[in-house]
């Protein structure tokens, strides 16, 4: 016990300059999605409007369209990095990705679901996009009780798989039903955080919130039990009472990244993975560095998918569909699983 | 795939037309028969046929101009049935696919007598449709300001309604005068330079200055302009970044979604702000049209439509 709560200590203090690279660089990340766009205003000229000189267009662009997506692409980012490291540690599972194992799915089935039956407003989205998380989230620990399968991090990979294939062609259907919503679901679906006004910040900062708060809660447990569940009881846990408040966390923040973004895949994937390259396995040390990690893969995502298909837009969900891809590939190959 | 094949089926094909009609009335089979140019080679038809399965927008718009019977028809796109301005005129028309995609088994069930087909038919999908009827596939450049004219007249002649297709015609271009005059009347000369838009959710594209209803608006004396943003041969530019909006600033704006409802389109875009510092949104000179008619229709009938809506817009202007 004493040694343990040592070793937080000391593991916060080693980790400083790792957070402080990772921090300057989500800093460059920011300042190229202000100086970067699909439009004729460069990287030149925003730098000059940033820097005092008078542009209205320019100043137009960076205050009312590159900003606001910033925010919402650092916001989802946090999120999605965040759930992505929670659940991976949880199922104890490299693979365990919100998007792989079907709970974005699941949001964006709910929220392609009200769409057709007609929903607008940026707040039913946003509760609904929570509830379509959390009954995913359900399946996916269903899932991991199916005998063997929990232990099986590609099984379980297979069984996700099986479930977004599921409701994607539950997604299309609903395409078919009403042409006049597949439109906008199509859309939906791919990702983006082109042209969303930071209003809809408003709805979905109060559950990130929440569910910050239960990160909180649950980061020293979740590590004891690591060690395996005899010894978190032994440390003084409930097993069962920890996963529950890491399911709503997981619920919580996948639900608002969709209710942003839209069902991003791979960034739970990649930001954890890239997040233990730099400090190992203990979720806590993780947890930090995902804070800086995670906005910064959306996004650079976002920045590339400006820049790629100027003067359209690449979707934000094929550029990090593009980038996690290869993650995926590298960590089912590297042999032995890295076990958490 | 083999061009005697192709010949061989020609003939069989045409064979199984004159039977067909021989079968179908007795006695008009000496009615005049007329060669089409079309995209598959030159097509025979005589006789004025009764049956008709549309799979074009174009087509049946056509083929409800010049009064043919029609048996079937394909929906518009973004919607469930027939455009709404055509509907009236359509009633309760048999359904057989989309623009995308024709159901085989439903055009056989409608027992056509002619098909009038899309332009950019495929090979295969002509083929399989010759076997059930004659298959009237344009070839005729499209994208161009007389297009839909040469479609017109082209499935007229097929319909043997060639005469009616000249005054239909006529008709459209006296009311493009008459809309003309009044747009002449109405906004000085330097006033007139226009944008058709397609507001989506992943952003807002541009239609082609050579889309049917662009060149309808350049009829009337507005001057439609892309800004260069379409790659050739296409009618409409990727979605573009909403950095790009104020590229496309013009006097007017022609702004419509894929659905029907202009209207939902406009209070969507509104609530963008690159949209709503556009010059043309502060002159309140945004006019919401529907999506079916001014980006998927073609045909007399839909240009007529579409000089309404001009004429509804530009008589709305304070004096």
């Amino acid at each position: 016990m004493n040694a343990l709560s040592a070793n937080r200590v000391l593991a916060s203090r080693e980790l400083l300059p790792q957070l402080l690279v990772a921090g300057i660089f989500l800093l460059l990340v920011i300042l190229a999605s202000l100086l970067l766009g699909a439009g004729p205003i460069s990287a030149h000229v925003s730098l000059e409007t940033l820097t005092g000189s008078t542009h209205p267009d320019a100043w137009f662009v960076i205050s009312e369209l590159r900003f606001p997506r910033t925010v919402i692409a650092v916001v989802t980012g946090l999120a999605l990095g965040l759930a992505g490291a929670l659940l991976q540690s949880m199922t104890r599972n490299p693979l365990a990705e919100p998007g792989l194992l079907g709970v974005s799915a699941g949001s964006g089935f709910a929220v392609a679901l009200a769409i057709l039956l007609g929903a607008s407003t940026a707040t039913l989205t946003t509760v609904v996009a929570q509830l379509g998380a959390l009954a995913g989230c359900g399946l996916v620990i269903a899932a991991t009780r199916v005998q063997g399968l929990g232990n099986d991090p590609v099984r379980l990979v297979l069984a996700g798989a099986t479930l977004s294939g599921l409701l994607l062609a539950l997604t299309s259907m609903l395409m078919l039903i009403d042409q006049r919503a597949a439109d906008e679901i199509r859309f939906w679906i791919t990702g983006s955080v082109a042209g969303k006004p930071l209003a809809v910040l408003a709805t979905t900062l109060p559950f990130i919130g929440m569910a910050l708060m239960l990160v909180l809660a649950v980061a020293k447990p979740l590590a004891a039990m690591s060690l395996g569940e005899k010894a978190a009881v032994g440390l003084g846990h409930h097993p069962g009472r920890i996963r529950l408040m890491v399911t709503l966390a997981v619920a919580l923040l996948v639900g608002s990244a969709t209710a942003l973004a839209g069902p991003l895949i791979f960034v739970g994937l990649v930001v954890p993975f890239i997040t233990r390259a730099i400090a190992g396995p203990d979720i806590r040390r993780t947890l930090w560095l995902c804070l800086p990690v995670g906005p910064a893969v959306v996004l650079g995502a976002d920045v590339v998918s400006r820049l790629v298909a100027a003067p359209a837009e690449m979707p934000l969900g094929v550029v990090t569909a593009l980038i996690g891809a290869p993650v995926l590939l590298a960590i089912v190959r590297a042999g032995r699983m890295p076990s958490l | 795939m083999s061009r005697p094949a192709t010949v061989a089926l020609n003939v069989l094909q045409r064979c199984f037309t004159i039977l067909v009609l021989a079968g179908l009335s007795s006695g008009a089979v000496t009615a005049d028969t007329r060669s089409l140019d079309t995209a598959f080679g030159p097509l025979e038809i005589s006789g004025q046929p009764k049956r008709i399965v549309t799979l074009y927008e174009g087509a049946l718009d056509t083929a409800l101009a010049v009064g043919a019977h029609t048996v079937g028809a394909v929906i518009t796109r973004g919607g469930n049935h027939v455009a709404d301005y055509i509907k009236p005129a359509a009633g309760n028309i048999n359904i057989v696919g989309t623009p995308g995609e024709t159901n085989i088994e439903a055009v056989l069930a409608a027992q056509p007598d002619l098909i009038l087909a899309a332009p950019r038919t495929s090979e295969q999908q002509y083929r399989l449709l010759s076997r059930l009827a004659p298959v009237v596939v344009p070839d005729i450049p499209m994208f161009e300001a007389d297009t839909w004219k040469r479609e017109t007249r082209l499935f007229a002649r097929a319909m043997g309604r060639a005469d009616q297709a000249e005054q239909v015609i006529e008709q459209v271009e006296a009311r493009i005068a008459e809309v003309a005059s009044l747009v002449r009347e109405r906004i000085p000369a330097d006033q007139r330079n226009a944008t058709l838009i397609r507001w989506m959710p992943q952003g807002p594209l541009v239609m082609a200055e050579g889309l049917f209803s662009a060149a309808i608006i350049q009829a009337t004396g507005f001057r439609p302009n892309s800004k260069g943003l379409i790659k050739p041969g296409r009618p409409h530019s990727e979605p573009l970044s909403l950095e790009n909006l104020s590229g496309l600033d013009q006097n007017w704006m022609f702004l419509a979604t894929l659905n029907a409802d202009g209207d939902k389109a406009l209070a969507a875009a509104r609530k963008s702000p690159a949209f709503a510092r556009l010059n043309a949104v502060q002159a309140n000179q945004v006019i919401a049209v529907s999506g079916q008619l001014w980006t998927s229709a073609s045909g007399p009938l839909a240009a007529l439509a579409i000089l309404d809506d001009i004429e509804a817009a530009v008589l709305a202007l304070q004096p």
